[in-house]
């Protein structure tokens, strides 16, 4: 297992280092000059270049370049072109409420997605699996701008409940954590019922039932620990996702998290963060991946040997 | 939620009884705006929101009332001198800065000199790049001497990017004074975090009175239903802007009113007046009569918007209205000025302008019209930093590739030199300045010259008349529409506004 862990992070490290080159390539082959949309709309020649000089961005490409690498090592992305505070300030103040918002809406996506996937699976054909459904396709097909706003009419607006945004109180969290979650749980359930009905055609499902193994425990410990495979990298996938922010969820409750930092960012072509950004979002991807496949190896030991 | 506000209401009533003050309830003003603030220095920041952040906490020697004329604030009045090299301003005496510092000339000076410096520059350095030194006669006396002569001084020192910020702190903070202003404003600034500013009431604000309100709060919550429905559940007063296709929405609740406010901001197309066949006068007027600009208004803009009577918006001082209620539809006048140059079946061109919902909407609309008259109209938005490459930062003239450019300008610092001199001075081609145009007259340089060489009501007037007159009938624009912004609030709230420049104010903001 340990040997398995340490093969599979030696592999990372090329992978950080061409996702490093991409993130400062990228930012610097877009068109546009990044001095002027700094100065803003109404600044003369004179205040573009003073800009220009006091961000550093008259030196040679290659120069700007060194000094990235070195920097991202030491995680120091220099200041946002935007507020001049450190970037690192800047991602730290919105990744708890975009990791808080992500964990929350995982959790009761994993469970409900995953309750009605089996229920579905189980009683295949019959009504609790096309209610089951009816809800996972509603789950995927509601678009989560048009949902936020119908629950933020209904709750905040209407009712008085809940506040409309925002990440001052604990009930903020009702909200978001449920639009983020119900595409997630549409697609869990969906993932979760295909995969169990796949198992259940299995020899050794069918070999458990014929030598008499009750139906609680076919499911839950024969079929479940099998089917589990895809379902974990889907979880692992979405949760990766999530933790890049979302952009729609984030704008409509006006949750100050990553995506809409950097979607900001974008607008303003604020470089340096977004290239932090990029690399967090890597960074996570990797990490998240790195635990799917321990996962995996913990589910199902034989892939620790391949 | 009740029970808060009743311990708030009586938290308020113990601190009336006490103060002996006014026997109101008092609360924090929350404001729902669309961005998130840039910075608290103003004289870096290059957007009206933050601007309008800082006049919380900041203020400046003038400021603007809700109309856009100069209203008096640390200074209590000042003199120049007739060719406008030279201003004298009286302050107002027993101002003190929130940490506690006397404000006097010489923070006037310290704050005049920090906004110029050449070796630690500022966005806003143009507002004060004619100032040639700034004396202190006596703890209230300050003098700015300029190098030329510039009419439009006190304008230029009533903008966000002038406003005074205490020295002492200026001295203790270094370049974090962008994180932490300390002024002399109704407000004490309190915390800026991600999508939240907040400032505490100023006890010792200068103003008699005020403020009425126990602080401000500003919220930044970029998607519009979101901020409207803030409105709406009455977690926040003001919310700034509303989009004109939701004003119905704040109209229907009988709590929450839309404030009309006429702006500053005029909409236009620029022709390029170097290349054909915009280079033919008659081409220009026969756009300028192609375009209905009330159907203009009510398409892209919910009606929100007047047909502009002149080529500065009717707000700034010394606007004149060349022709009243615009320019005329005609498109038959249009065709006919057409053929008259040549062109009897129309021709074809393009039209840059920013790429957004708004303004690709105005361009569609521009589109049909030109149809109308056989001009065969391509729409091509541009994403910020094409824009500055393909406009902005085009060295020669000859090289510009820019034929016409939907496009809108806001004169922050209130006077007409600012929204002439950028946009029609035959020396302020892209990159130096904003003259799409590429338009170029002797009379007007010289008027636009003339206007800011005096501070002299009378001359800058007539010289400003003559200006506008000319450029109107040159037409290098299609001349559209001025802009009306919309605010939507609490009717409960009064004394908060938005400036027709869109600057936020909410010194004297009160609630019923």
């Amino acid at each position: 297992m340990l040997n398995y862990l340490i093969r599979r992070i030696v592999g990372i490290v090329p992978v950080i280092l061409v996702i490093a080159l991409f993130v400062f390539m990228f930012v610097h082959l877009l068109p546009g000059d990044p001095a002027r949309l700094v100065a803003g709309p109404e600044a003369t020649l004179a205040d573009v270049e003073n800009v220009r000089r006091s961000l550093g961005l008259d030196r040679p490409i290659y120069e700007q370049f060194g000094l990235f690498l070195w920097h991202a090592l030491n995680w120091d992305f220099g200041n946002s072109l935007k507020t001049r505070i450190p970037v690192t300030e800047e991602i730290n103040l919105r990744l708890m409420p975009t990791v808080l918002l992500t964990i929350c809406a995982m959790a009761w996506a994993t469970v409900f997605g995953l309750l009605i996937g089996v229920a579905s699976a189980v009683n295949r054909g019959r009504w609790p699996d096309y209610v089951g459904m009816v809800i996972a396709v509603s789950g995927i097909s509601f678009p989560a701008f048009w949902l936020g706003l119908l629950l933020i009419d209904v709750f905040s607006v209407r009712l008085g409940w809940l506040p409309t945004g925002g990440f001052e109180s604990a009930k903020g969290l009702i909200m978001p954590s449920f639009t983020l979650g119900l595409g997630v749980a549409a697609v869990m359930a969906r993932f979760t019922r295909s995969s169990f009905i796949e198992i259940f055609r299995e020899d050794y499902i069918r070999t458990a039932h014929a030598k008499g193994v009750p139906e609680r425990r076919v499911i839950w410990k024969h079929t479940l620990r099998n089917a589990l495979i895809p379902v974990i990298t889907m979880v692992g996938l979405q949760f990766g996702f999530l933790l890049g922010g979302s952009i729609v969820v984030e704008t409509v409750f006006s949750w100050p998290g990553l995506g809409r930092l950097l979607v900001d960012s974008v607008a303003y072509r604020d470089y340096p963060v977004i290239q932090a950004e990029i690399l967090l979002f890597s960074l996570e991807f990797i990490l998240i991946n790195l635990t799917v496949d321990v996962l995996y190896a913990i589910a199902n030991p034989e892939i620790r040997f391949k | 939620m009740r029970h808060m506000s009743r311990v708030l209401a009586t938290t308020a009533l113990v601190a009336a009884v006490t103060l002996g003050g006014p026997f109101a309830e008092a609360k924090t003003l929350v404001v729902g705006v669309a961005d998130n603030l840039t910075t608290l220095d103003p004289a870096n920041a290059n957007d009206t929101l933050s601007g309008g952040a800082a006049r919380v906490v900041l203020q400046g020697l003038y400021g603007f009332d809700s109309n856009m004329q100069l209203e008096p604030l640390l200074a209590t009045s000042y003199e120049a001198n007739a060719d406008a090299t030279e201003f004298t301003f009286h302050l107002r005496k027993g101002v003190k800065f929130h940490d506690g510092t006397d404000f006097n000339a010489e923070a006037v000076k310290i704050n005049i000199d920090r906004v110029r410096d050449p070796k630690v520059p500022t966005k806003r350095q143009s507002l004060v790049s004619m100032v040639d030194h700034v004396e202190v006669i006596d703890p209230l006396t300050v003098k700015v001497v300029l190098k030329e002569p510039f009419g439009a001084m006190v304008n230029n020192l009533a903008h966000a990017g002038l406003f005074m910020i205490s020295p002492a702190a200026i001295a203790k903070y270094g370049k974090d004074i962008d994180r932490n202003p300390v002024g002399t404003g109704p407000f004490i600034f309190k915390k800026w975090s991600g999508d939240l500013f907040e400032a505490v009431k100023n006890p010792n604000y200068w103003r008699e009175g005020y403020p009425k309100v126990d602080g401000v709060t500003f919220k930044s919550v970029p998607e519009n239903g979101s901020r409207i429905a803030m409105l709406q559940a009455g977690e926040a007063s003001f919310v700034y802007p509303l989009p004109s296709e939701l004003a119905p929405v704040v109209t229907a609740n009988k709590n929450l009113e839309v404030v009309k406010v006429p702006s500053i901001i005029i909409r236009y197309v620029a022709m390029n007046t170097m290349k054909k066949p915009f280079d033919d006068v008659r081409v220009r007027e026969a756009l300028n009569y192609a375009v209905d600009k009330n159907a203009f208004c009510k398409v892209v803009y919910g009606g929100y918007c007047k047909p502009a009577e002149g080529p500065v918006p009717d707000l700034l001082k010394y606007s004149t209205a060349v022709q009243k209620g615009g320019w005329p539809y005609d498109p038959k006048k249009a065709k006919a000025l057409l053929a008259e140059a040549g062109y009897p079946n129309g021709f074809e061109t393009e039209m840059f302008s920013k790429n957004n919902s708004t303004y690709i909407r105005a361009m569609q609309f521009l589109q049909q019209q030109f149809a109308q008259v056989g001009v065969k109209l391509t729409v091509t938005p541009l994403e910020a930093g094409v824009e500055a490459q393909r406009i902005w930062s085009v060295a020669e003239p000859k090289d510009a590739t820019v034929q016409t450019q939907y496009g809108g300008w806001s004169a922050s610092t209130g006077d007409i030199d600012w929204a002439l001199r950028p946009l029609f001075y035959g020396k302020g081609f892209p990159p130096k300045l904003f003259n799409v145009a590429y338009y170029k007259s002797e009379k007007t340089d010289t008027g636009i010259e003339a206007g800011i060489a005096t501070a002299d009501d009378a001359k800058r007037t007539s010289e400003y008349a003559a200006v506008q007159k000319q450029i109107w009938s040159d037409a290098p624009w299609i001349f559209l529409t001025d802009d009306q912004i919309l605010v939507g609030q609490a009717k409960g709230l009064s004394g908060a506004f938005a400036a027709p420049d869109g600057g936020l104010n909410f010194e004297k903001a009160a609630f019923k």
